[in-house]
């Protein structure tokens, strides 16, 4: 087990203790409430049924009063009482509620973070299985250790009180108590590990069979499922990983299950009902030292001291120590440092400005080749630019740098002749509309997608929407709900109208520059030609920045960029470049090729 | 993963359900359910009556009547054999449900996989559908059999228990059971309870449906750039406080009824059994004096046992009803009769297809797709079918493929209804790339083959890469053809490209021994000289085969046969380009617009 655990900066006691505080911080009774809890949980119940009857049974021994026992049955009955009726006033009025305001306080604090988390965190895998799984786990974590820790607190103290008691009724009976568990309970570790041995091996055969089980699930296999008999390949691959699961699973579990039954039979069989009641029957019948009712109180209590010892170190150490590293990812999570981080200045909006480009080049964090080399260009204000080339020649990186979703590598980015990287982020980033090639729709209203604000002004909506060709009609207006996430009145609307949604977008937003990607990409003929019209109307006062494929829709830009791995490699207006003869001309001619046959027929 | 889309929660039948369960698993496997009867048995037993009782019961029996330490000695001996053969029991049947439970995961995995094959495709369109194969998928994923077997076996158990803890009651004092009683009541309130959660819990779905959705979205590289360019955060926060805000209202709005169900089950639970029972205990011991010490502590213990079983049976019939409900959604999926039905002759090679009066109607849609459709492809011509989006394109393809039948019409093959041929003949005659092309986690040989691959299999596989003009990347793979595709589970797994992925799909077709090609925008993720390329080799590849494209670039409609034009559900346009053309309809309107810019180029360059 050492050997593959991971390095963590904290120790497991510090990180419970960070989120101990964390969740103090957010909510203080949440966390003295569970302790209180926890005590009144655990600790009476065992008290009675360990001195409760002891005494009972000592009283009535020696021949006592009437009274007294009333009187212990009066003091058991209230606390039952006292114990039961705060524990579900709490439960039932404030631990419910209060939890999922602190799931709210919690996850805010992580949404707040992985909102301004630099785009490159996504390209990285380890980062981003780390912080996805302790977001998903965030709200099982709270339940999770706060019920453990309110248990261990109970736990600790019914240990020391029950104890205790037995301490002053025979310490002998605490001695076999205890080696019995000494000698047996080591065989926890090792049943956790086989355990998490099983757990690790099941996940890697169980990726492979759940990777066949979603290809019979999912929609977008259906189609090539049924054109090729390829299904029985596919069950085949499934079952060979299926098998190494019970393969798996009959390796360790008869391990596993041969530990527990010796680790049970050792400590509660042979332990407490042979040797420890062995000793109490010699000490009743033969010595005489113990009474009938410490017999009982002693006997119960051993199963109570072995029930909470067994909690205290083996399960509540395993899941401490296992939330503690899920803790450690989470607070490793929140120190997380932006490499896009905000200049001094903010930018202002205003009118559209030169974008100068110098010597830019760019590396994805990972890579070993560049994918931008020595970029330099000027964009006038008012201009419309074309970014062309092959699929992986930088085009859309090239946008991602100008929105600093990413830093360039060398050189530099400058609007106004000052540097992108000493305005705000943010205000920087307000000064583009962009719509992306994989936009994506939220599960908000109309007015909210496309104003992507939380305020939007439902006139200017509509205009947006009515310049990007979106003609579909909607039954709230702009309040419409989209999608059917959680709403199941929800409009759900087809690829063309998706994108209309999005590139409506660009029409709302007030502001100077505006970056296309593929703007026209599920759009039919018709759609696209009416698309680029209403653009370079709307587009009248904004420096715009497109990227298409089809290069019909070049043709009318000031100036066309064609890059090719990273560079650019020729430059012009489609006049221009036509007549170089170029990249640009072969992919145009390629693509037009069919076209100008007809015309010239 | 406890994200349950509970939107038609109706209650269904248990006992069915739990049935139909048990039987299943007993099916798939029997050391699952037997695994579990003994080992809920044997540990039932042991804790609550051997241990918690009988144990006490004889040792204290043997002190109060001062009886021999030799006695006692026997007496634990006895114990220790008994404790022992039960810890066996259990031992040896969780060891043998823990293999069985993979097992059955297995077997009835089969049965979905080989349902699902035969389901329509209509199903994966249909939400409501979808969500009983997901319930049904969940049902393995959470491990329901299991958790089926071992509530049933542990009713049992505990009813074992049960009867055993009240039967030693009764030789005791019958009146005890007065204060034993109240406890079986925990059942009922405990059940009542459950459902109170349950609604209250099904009045949170929606909100948790908006908390798991905030979550993903601002967790998934798809938002991100959209999230860090615009303000859409603010807009999904207050979604989110929304969600939570309504959340503790609807907890608030239970509080008092759940703390009285949890009173009144206290008040049953423990109060009347453990006061009444130390009551009469205390009242026999002083004026009767026929209480002996061995004979209280069975009392008192059996409170707990009592106590522990009813609980448990109570939480074993919440669970139950709970599963059920999973399993009413597996029953439904694997009872599911597919609409379109196989038939049962074998259709030849193509000659010929014809759709007669065609129209289709989507099952959750309100208005037909298609309407009265009617035209005829011969072996050999080359076909493009054009038209703006949602005319109906992909569905007609979806028609003759028979992932749906038709409403009304028909659709003729090689002279016959295509009803009647077998789905598998019907199909193998036909190759086809979809615009949304997929590709497997096998090696590369296998999703262009489709079965496991011999040395004659990869040489074919390699000619189709080939032509389709992505060989060159899979040669400069470290495995090249046997190079396993996506890194889902294999760390030397290659991830392919979007235009990549899109030649593999041609190369499937390629390699297919078809004489009908349907090309459902087959170079959307191609660059502008790879798509001529594709182009190219298509038309190679197809020669003298017949083909149906469907395309936006109209540019590719040149290259066929034949256009048909779909618009506003119909057949408005066929014939050649020429022909259409001239007829100044739509298709030559469509062409026109595209031509535009292309055309003042012709001019430049001449």
């Amino acid at each position: 087990m050492k050997k593959n655990k991971e390095k963590t900066a904290h120790s497991m006691f510090s990180n419970i203790m960070f989120f101990i505080k964390l969740l103090f911080e957010v909510s203080p009774m949440l966390v003295i409430g569970e302790f209180a809890w926890g005590i009144l949980m655990h600790v009476p119940p065992r008290l009675i049924s360990v001195i409760g009857v002891k005494y009972i049974i000592d009283v009535v021994s020696e021949g006592e009063r009437l009274e007294r026992i009333f009187a212990a049955v009066g003091i058991i009955a209230l606390i039952i009482v006292v114990s039961n009726v705060f524990t579900w006033i709490f439960r039932e009025f404030f631990w419910n509620m209060e939890r999922e305001r602190v799931y709210y306080g919690l996850n805010k604090k992580l949404y707040d973070k992985a909102r301004q988390l630099d785009e490159e965190s996504y390209d990285n895998p380890d980062f981003y299985n780390n912080f996805i799984l302790t977001i998903e786990s965030s709200s099982d974590n709270i339940q999770n250790l706060l019920g453990l820790v309110r248990n261990y607190v109970g736990n600790i103290i019914l240990l020391f009180s029950i104890g205790s008691v037995l301490l002053t009724i025979d310490p002998v009976c605490l001695v076999i108590i205890l080696f019995f568990i000494g000698v047996f309970s080591p065989l926890s570790k090792k049943i956790g590990n086989l355990q998490m041995q099983r757990r690790v091996d099941n996940t890697r055969f169980h990726r492979r069979s759940d990777y066949f089980q979603r290809i019979f699930y999912l929609q977008d296999y259906c189609k090539e499922v049924r054109m090729n008999e390829i299904s029985p390949l596919l069950i085949e691959r499934y079952n060979d990983a299926a098998t190494d699961v019970v393969k798996n699973q009959k390796y360790y579990w008869k391990r596993i299950s041969g530990f527990y039954m010796i680790q049970e039979s050792g400590i509660q069989i042979l332990g407490f009902m042979f040797v420890l009641p062995l000793y109490l029957g010699y000490c009743v019948l033969v010595k005489n030292s113990l009474s009938p009712g410490e017999f009982v109180a002693a006997f119960n209590g051993a199963f109570s001291i072995a029930s909470s010892i067994n909690f205290l170190t083996v399960w509540a150490v395993a899941v401490f120590s296992e939330r503690g590293k899920m803790i450690e990812k989470y607070r490793e999570f929140l120190k997380t440092d932006f490499r896009i981080s905000d200049g001094k200045n903010k930018a202002e909006k205003g009118k559209p400005k030169e974008i100068k480009i110098e010597n830019l080049s760019f590396t994805y964090p990972g890579n070993s080749e560049p994918t931008l080399e020595n970029i330099s260009l000027t964009i006038k204000p008012y201009e419309k630019i074309a970014l062309v080339g092959y699929n992986g020649a930088g085009k859309t990186t090239l946008t991602n740098l100008l929105l600093r979703l990413y830093d360039p590598t060398e050189g530099a980015i400058l609007i106004d002749g000052e540097d992108i990287r000493d305005a705000t982020v943010d205000s920087h980033r307000d000064r583009f509309a962009a719509v992306f090639q994989d936009f994506r729709l939220f599960s908000l209203n109309v007015g909210e997608n496309v104003a992507l604000d939380k305020e939007y002004d439902s006139e200017k909506v509509m205009e947006a929407l009515s310049h990007s060709g979106f003609g579909k009609k909607l039954k709230n207006g702009t309040e419409t709900e989209l999608l059917r996430e959680f709403d199941d009145e929800g409009v759900m609307l087809s690829g063309g109208e998706s994108q209309k949604i999005a590139i409506a977008r660009a029409f709302y937003k007030d502001c100077p520059y505006v970056i296309l990607d593929e703007p026209s990409a599920n759009l039919d003929p018709v759609a696209e030609y009416n698309l680029n019209r209403a653009m370079t109307e709307a587009a009248d006062n904004k420096t715009v920045i497109f990227i298409s494929h089809r290069l019909s829709t070049t043709v009318h830009a000031d100036r066309i960029y064609v890059m090719e791995k990273g560079r650019i490699i020729e430059c012009g207006s489609h006049d221009e470049l036509m007549k170089k003869g170029g990249t640009y001309a072969r992919m145009f001619n390629l693509q037009a090729e069919k076209y100008r046959e007809e015309s010239k027929a | 993963m406890a994200r349950v889309y509970q939107k038609d929660h109706k209650r269904v039948p248990v006992t069915k359900n739990i049935l139909f369960a048990v039987k299943l698993g007993w099916e798939a496997d029997k050391r699952l359910f037997l695994g579990y009867l003994a080992s809920m048995i044997a540990d039932e037993v042991f804790s609550l009556y051997v241990q918690n009782i009988l144990f006490l019961r004889v040792l204290l029996g043997i002190i109060d009547a001062e009886g021999s330490f030799n006695e006692y000695i026997k007496n634990l001996v006895i114990f220790l054999a008994l404790s022992l053969v039960l810890k066996g029991v259990n031992w040896y049947t969780t060891y043998l449900r823990q293999t069985a439970t993979k097992n059955v995961l297995k077997q009835v995995n089969n049965k979905i996989f080989r349902k699902a094959v035969s389901l329509d495709v209509a199903c994966y369109e249909d939400p409501a559908f979808y969500d009983k194969y997901q319930r049904a998928t969940d049902v393995l994923a959470w491990g329901l059999f299991d958790s089926a077997c071992a509530a049933v076996t542990a009713m049992i158990a505990s009813v074992i228990a049960l009867m055993l803890v009240i039967g030693t009651v009764f030789t005791v004092d019958p009146a005890y059971l007065i204060f034993l009683s109240p406890l079986i009541l925990v059942f009922p309130v405990e059940n009542f309870k459950a459902k109170l959660v349950y609604k209250r819990d099904k009045e949170m779905t929606t909100n948790n449906r908006v908390k798991a959705y905030i979550q993903r979205t601002v967790f998934l590289k798809d938002f991100s750039k959209d999230m860090r360019t615009s303000n859409v955060f603010s807009a999904l926060m207050i979604r989110f406080r929304d969600a939570i805000d309504s959340n503790v209202e609807i907890l608030r709005s239970y509080g008092m009824k759940l703390f009285l169900f949890s009173a009144v089950s206290t008040l049953f639970s423990e109060f009347i059994p453990i006061i009444g029972t130390y009551a009469l205990a205390g009242y026999q011991f002083v004026f009767t004096g026929t209480l002996t010490v061995s004979a209280f502590s069975v009392v008192i213990s059996s409170i707990n046992s009592v106590q522990q079983a009813t609980l448990r049976m109570a939480n074993n019939f919440e669970g139950m009803s709970r599963f059920a409900f999973y399993f009413q959604n597996m029953r439904e999926f694997l009872d599911f009769e597919s609409n379109v039905k196989d038939g049962e002759e074998i259709c030849g090679d193509f000659e010929s297809l014809e759709f007669r009066n065609v129209s289709f109607k989507y099952p959750s849609a309100e208005g037909c797709t298609l309407e009265n459709v009617s035209f005829r492809i011969d072996k050999g011509e080359t076909l493009a079918l054009v038209g703006v989006n949602g005319a109906g394109k992909s569905t007609l393809v979806k028609l003759f493929l028979r992932f749906y039948d038709v409403t009304e019409g028909e659709i003729i093959l090689n002279g016959k209804n295509i009803r009647a041929y077998t789905l598998a003949s019907l199909r193998s005659i036909f190759g086809a790339v979809f615009q949304d092309y997929t590709n497997f986690a096998i090696s590369v040989y296998e999703n262009i083959i489709c079965h496991e691959c011999d040395g004659e299999d990869k040489l074919r596989a390699e000619t189709a890469l080939k032509q389709s003009g992505v060989w060159d990347k899979i040669a400069s793979l470290p495995e090249k053809g046997d190079t396993v595709l996506t890194r889902e589970f294999d760390k030397d797994g290659v991830g392919l490209s979007g235009g990549e992925n899109q030649k593999l799909s041609v190369a499937r077709l390629f390699a297919k021994d078809f004489s009908f090609a349907v090309l459902d925008e087959p170079s959307s993720a191609l660059d502008p000289v790879a798509e001529y390329k594709m182009y190219e080799s298509l038309i190679n590849v197809t020669a003298g085969k017949t083909v149906l494209y469907i395309s936006h670039r109209l540019s590719s409609a040149v290259l066929s046969d034949r256009i048909l034009v779909l618009d506003g559900k119909r057949i408005a346009e066929d014939g050649t380009h020429e022909e259409l053309m001239q007829k100044g309809g739509i298709y030559s309107e469509m062409f026109t617009l595209q031509a535009s810019s292309y055309k003042g180029e012709t001019e430049v360059q001449e």
